[in-house]
């Protein structure tokens, strides 16, 4: 190891908890696609108690647990706040789905009216609804939308699958990822999916995710790859399966175009 | 005693809340004036049905239950002998058929359900067929298979006098919410008077037995399988008392094992039906219970489970051990369950694919031989299959990945083929080795043509591709040399 090699640290919060829907498909996809390009990813699973070092974090994934599951750790990460308010400042890239998304907001009220705090990094807040929200999700990465778009090769959409009650409204700070082409997306009524604020991506998106959406997932890669320091674009990859996979049910929702 | 009861407490308060709920008036009730007609006019819808030759349909379950929506408590009261339920996500029904197996061989005469019709109308429609005229019934016993979703709308019209509990796994979660949700509607809803015959070695299942009276604990003590460390995604990591998270001695798979808390008392409990002694002989899973052994001919260690389950059951209806023996001895599988065919390339072994343990212990036997391996999976999401795909990436394929030089072929079939190749590339499978074909018939065809005769060849559909796949695979084997020597069941006939 004389010549330091690129590496990305890849935190998998919580998995034992959080680990819903094939969430880990999330972290399968980032560490291949780095190691498709010749760049380690190291991918650490972190458990409730273990120790937290944000700093040395490039990509820091929070998946969704059951109900029970989650309030043990909103517990945990509260003590660890301000160390993960301080590396996301500092640009750390974040993805957050389903409950991970809903815990970096303000707060998520029960339904009966009472307020579990959140972690408060995110201006969102979430409310319980009476129905699950359940099924594939198409949306639409918007041109004005904080994703550069430049960055998303041909595709210009998200496909997933959303299993959630809980409702999320965005505050005026924070933008959502895109707008809802089929499916419920963050409260199924004002017609947004998912938000991002500085590199937080959070959204409702099970699938996985990342897989099926490899303009995302490289995104993400980039976006560490940028904090790091390391050179720029990445190089490309066969993404036709990927691509295939994500037409596919695209179409399904949508139609042709 | 009572210590115990401290540390349950509050289980045992939610239980006794559930008791009070469930054991309302509803049940036990009489029958009421809706009964007649709705008897009646099923029973003709029965009959009607039978001289039309038609088998299988849930209509007169339908049009009864319409007419008297307590109709699985009304006729329920015509069994002398009792009701017994099959309930748990994997294996209820090759259980409930390892036990028709069993009582049958004994010579009893029940009411059964067969084929998974697990829902309201399916368990209205299996009595209806043994109910009289009168409203008593032919038979003295029901073997009833009850969807997990379904436990609550049948236990609040009846006390079921023993309930068989098998495993809990993530399924369909997209159809019940969360697991957890599933697990605590059951639970509440069991009568309290109800026999649990309950898997020791599954934590999530056990836990039902902590303050229930009348529990049987069926478990394994080890098999070749089982193994101190577990990559496998599994539920149940944390104590259902206390939180901790549960220490193993052994896996056997999933989360079933030989487990005990750190913090409390929790701990797998001691198996009044222990398996010992568990191996695989001529294909057939051998093992012993107390003096007797068992041979059973099915594939898979899960299926021992299945069968501990219809042995208890069997134990406690009074059964003796020779024909327990005996029945499951002589138990063919059923369709779509490890169900061989040989064709004229080779033998094709089928089975129902549904969630991540099933899976995983289906690769595990694919990899199980020394041989190349050729697969066909069909993966469709429809309601029945489940909507959201997002298992298969719980599915541990890295097995398959890190036995790439093996694999000749896998094709990719149904609604989302193009999913499963996906995940099959980031599990390490060349995309050389992958095939895409949406098609099932155009699918088997392409499997028929890359395989080679010694390969071991799987088909793995989810549930709607199975029936379409197994009429292929059918028909096919039946071209095959006349149709001779063909392992499967009667079913196909």
């Amino acid at each position: 190891m004389s010549e330091r090699r690129m590496k990305i640290n890849i935190c998998h919060l919580y998995p034992d908890l959080l680990d819903l829907y094939g969430d880990r498909g999330n972290i399968l996809a980032l560490a291949a696609r780095c190691r498709w390009r010749g760049l380690e990813a190291a991918v650490e699973r972190t458990s409730l108690g273990d120790a937290l070092d944000f700093r040395s974090m490039d990509i820091l994934f929070i998946g969704g647990g059951s109900d029970r599951e989650q309030g043990l750790l909103v517990e945990d990460l509260m003590k660890r706040r301000e160390e993960l308010k301080a590396a996301i400042a500092d640009g750390l890239v974040v993805l957050a789905i389903c409950g991970g998304y809903q815990l970096l907001g303000e707060y998520y009220q029960t339904s009966n009216g009472e307020k579990i705090p959140g972690l408060g990094i995110l201006d969102v807040w979430t409310v319980a609804g009476d129905k699950r929200l359940i099924g594939n999700v198409a949306v639409e990465l918007k041109p004005r939308n904080p994703v550069n778009v430049s960055d998303l090769q041909t595709l210009q959409t998200l496909v997933g699958f959303e299993n959630h009650s809980g409702k999320t409204y965005l505050g005026k700070d924070v933008l959502p990822l895109g707008r809802i082409l089929a499916g419920h997306g963050n409260n199924g009524e004002d017609g947004t999916e998912g938000v991002r604020w500085h590199n937080i991506f959070g959204t409702y998106l099970h699938g996985p995710l990342l897989p099926k959406n490899p303009h995302l997932a490289d995104l993400l890669l980039e976006l560490a790859c940028e904090r790091r320091g390391y050179f720029l674009p990445l190089p490309g990859l066969d993404d036709q399966l990927e691509i295939l996979a994500h037409r596919t049910i695209l179409e399904r929702l949508v139609g042709t175009k | 005693m009572s210590e115990k009861k401290d540390v349950h407490k509050h289980i045992i308060d939610q239980n006794l809340a559930a008791e009070d709920h469930a054991g309302s008036k509803s049940r036990r009730s009489r029958r009421s004036w809706r009964f007649w007609p709705a008897l009646w006019i099923g029973k003709l819808a029965v009959l009607v049905l039978r001289l039309l030759g038609k088998k299988g349909t849930t209509f007169p379950g339908v049009v009864a239950n319409r007419i008297d929506p307590d109709i699985i408590g009304h006729l329920g009261q015509g069994y002398p002998d009792g009701i017994v339920i099959v309930t748990g996500t994997n294996g209820k029904t090759t259980t409930a058929n390892l036990l028709a197996k069993v009582l049958k061989t004994a010579g009893f005469k029940f009411a059964f359900n067969q084929a998974g019709a697990n829902l309201v109308s399916g368990i209205a429609g299996a009595l209806l067929e043994q109910a009289r005229w009168s409203g008593s019934s032919r038979a003295r016993l029901a073997l009833l298979e009850v969807d997990e979703a379904t436990v609550p709308k049948v236990c609040r019209q009846l006390a079921p006098k023993a309930a068989i509990i098998t495993n809990f796994f993530r399924d369909q979660l997209d159809r019940y919410g969360e697991l957890d949700t599933t697990i605590r509607m059951v639970q509440e809803a069991l009568p309290k008077e109800t026999l649990l015959i309950i898997n020791a070695d599954d934590p999530l299942v056990a836990q039902f037995g902590l303050n229930h009276h009348m529990v049987m604990y069926y478990g394994v003590e080890r098999t070749p399988e089982s193994r101190t460390e577990s990559q496998e995604t599994r539920e149940a990591r944390f104590c259902p008392v206390c939180g901790a998270t549960l220490s193993y001695s052994l896996f056997h798979y999933g989360q079933l094992g030989v487990y005990h808390c750190p913090e409390c008392d929790f701990a797998r409990p001691q198996a009044q039906v222990l398996a010992e002694n568990v191996h695989m002989e001529d294909g057939d899973i051998r093992f012993r219970v107390g003096v007797t052994s068992y041979s059973l001919s099915l594939e898979g260690y899960y299926n021992l489970y299945n069968a501990l389950a219809a042995l208890a059951v069997a134990r406690v209806l009074g059964v003796n051990e020779r024909e327990i023996e005996r029945g499951l001895r002589e138990f063919e599988a059923q369709a779509g369950r490890m169900e061989r065919f040989n064709l004229s390339q080779g033998r094709v072994t089928l089975t129902l694919v549904k969630n991540p343990t099933g899976f995983n212990q289906v690769l595990r036997t694919v990899l199980g031989s020394d041989r190349d391996i050729c697969l066909m999976i069909a993966i469709n999401d429809l309601a029945a299959d489940g909507r959201d795909i997002s298992w298969l990436w719980d599915v541990d394929f890295e097995l398959l990945g890190a036995e790439e030089h093996r694999i000749r072929r896998i094709v990719c079939s149904g609604l989302r083929a193009q999913d499963m190749a996906l995940r099959l590339k980031y599990a390490g499978v060349k995309l050389e080795k992958l095939m895409l074909e949406p098609s099932l018939e155009q699918a088997m065809m392409l499997l028929q043509q890359e395989r080679h005769a010694e390969d071991t060849v799987f088909a793995l559909p989810t549930y709607t591709a199975l029936f379409p796949l197994r009429e292929l695979l059918v028909k096919q084997s039946r071209d095959a040399a006349g149709g001779a020597e063909r392992q499967t069941l009667e079913a196909s006939a």
